[in-house]
């Protein structure tokens, strides 16, 4: 794979870097005012995490495809169901219908009204990569702006994942990606070494520091089959 | 005089759909239910179909009964449950 470039127009972390716990709570309430009401009650705390990383990003979330990915997903529901099911109980339509992977981002495209092509990937061992990968495919189609949005919550303790590093609290990060104009010039490519480090959950969080820290020029993830660099460019 | 049954299915409504911001008073017995009105949609209809048959083991079923006049209000949901309870 050739090197790819690409800008970061704007990208937001939910919840917020360093903000007290109260303040969080404050900034989600009034930011999923944009909500419907009955719309809200549908919404877990994942749901609203991803709601709320992408409406600080960008409030024309309507305009743009949307590129989500998460590991996965929220497994914590589709565990409810088969214990409801082991235990002879019937199963909450409700319950299974936001179980799917998509849940979230079929809520997310109902609720603001958003008829652009919306994909959902299960990030597997490539992590975050994958998503940046489908983005490069979006432009290559002739797309100027997107979002992407990355998500996962902590894996139900019920499923085993050591040595796998794939658990880490619940974080989303919301990068508008665009080909041309303001913003921070990423580069992205993909080297052969490899190594089994981390999954998305874990690199959600390196991905954040090094957006975030000015001294940090570049970001290497080693996967299993390959590593991922992203640098920031300066012109 | 089903005011009783009427008041639980609104409290039946409220508990089983997660409809936080709304009480028992605030739903109009002979309001509509879906799309209009109180504003429940497709899934909600499953979801109190499921609730209705753990609270009054009253099954209705979409094949011989007549859901939309069922779920198109309490009052008309009530006097249903009513019915099948007294066969």
């Amino acid at each position: 794979m050739q090197q790819q470039s690409f800008i970061i127009q704007s990208w937001s972390v939910w919840p917020p870097l360093s903000t007290e716990k109260e303040m969080v709570a404050q900034s989600e309430k009034e930011l999923l005012q944009a909500v419907p009401k009955m719309f809200k009650r549908r919404l877990s705390p994942l749901a609203k995490t991803v709601f709320c990383a992408a409406l600080s990003c960008e409030t024309e979330t309507s305009k743009l495809p949307i590129i989500f990915s998460s590991t996965h997903g929220e497994l914590a529901k589709s565990l409810a169901i088969m214990e409801a099911i082991e235990a002879g109980e019937e199963v909450s339509p409700t319950l299974f219908s936001l179980s799917v992977h998509n849940a979230i981002a079929g809520l997310f495209s109902i609720a603001f009204n958003n008829k652009n092509q919306i994909t959902v990937l299960a990030a597997s061992e490539e992590g975050m990569a994958s998503a940046f990968i489908e983005a490069l495919g979006l432009f290559q189609e002739g797309e100027k702006e997107l979002l992407l949005i990355f998500y996962d919550e902590p894996l139900p303790g019920f499923f085993p994942s050591k040595p796998y590093q794939v658990s880490a609290e619940t974080c989303a990060i919301a990068l508008k990606l665009t080909v041309a104009g303001e913003g921070q010039k990423i580069s992205f490519k993909q080297a052969s070494d490899s190594a089994r480090e981390s999954e998305q959950p874990i690199q959600i969080l390196q991905f954040i520091e090094f957006l975030s820290d000015p001294s940090l020029q570049q970001l290497k993830i080693k996967t299993p089959r390959h590593s991922w660099y992203w640098g920031k460019d300066e012109y | 005089m089903s005011s009783v049954i009427e008041n639980e299915l609104k409290q039946l409504i409220i508990d089983s759909l997660d409809l936080e911001d709304i009480s028992v008073e605030d739903i109009d017995s002979k309001e509509v239910l879906f799309n209009e009105g109180l504003g429940l949609d497709s899934i909600d209809a499953l979801e109190l179909g499921l609730a209705i048959r753990k609270k009054y083991n009253v099954r209705i079923d979409a094949e011989k009964d007549d859901v939309e006049k069922i779920f198109s209000s309490i009052v008309l949901l009530a006097s249903f449950i009513e019915s099948e309870q007294a066969k």
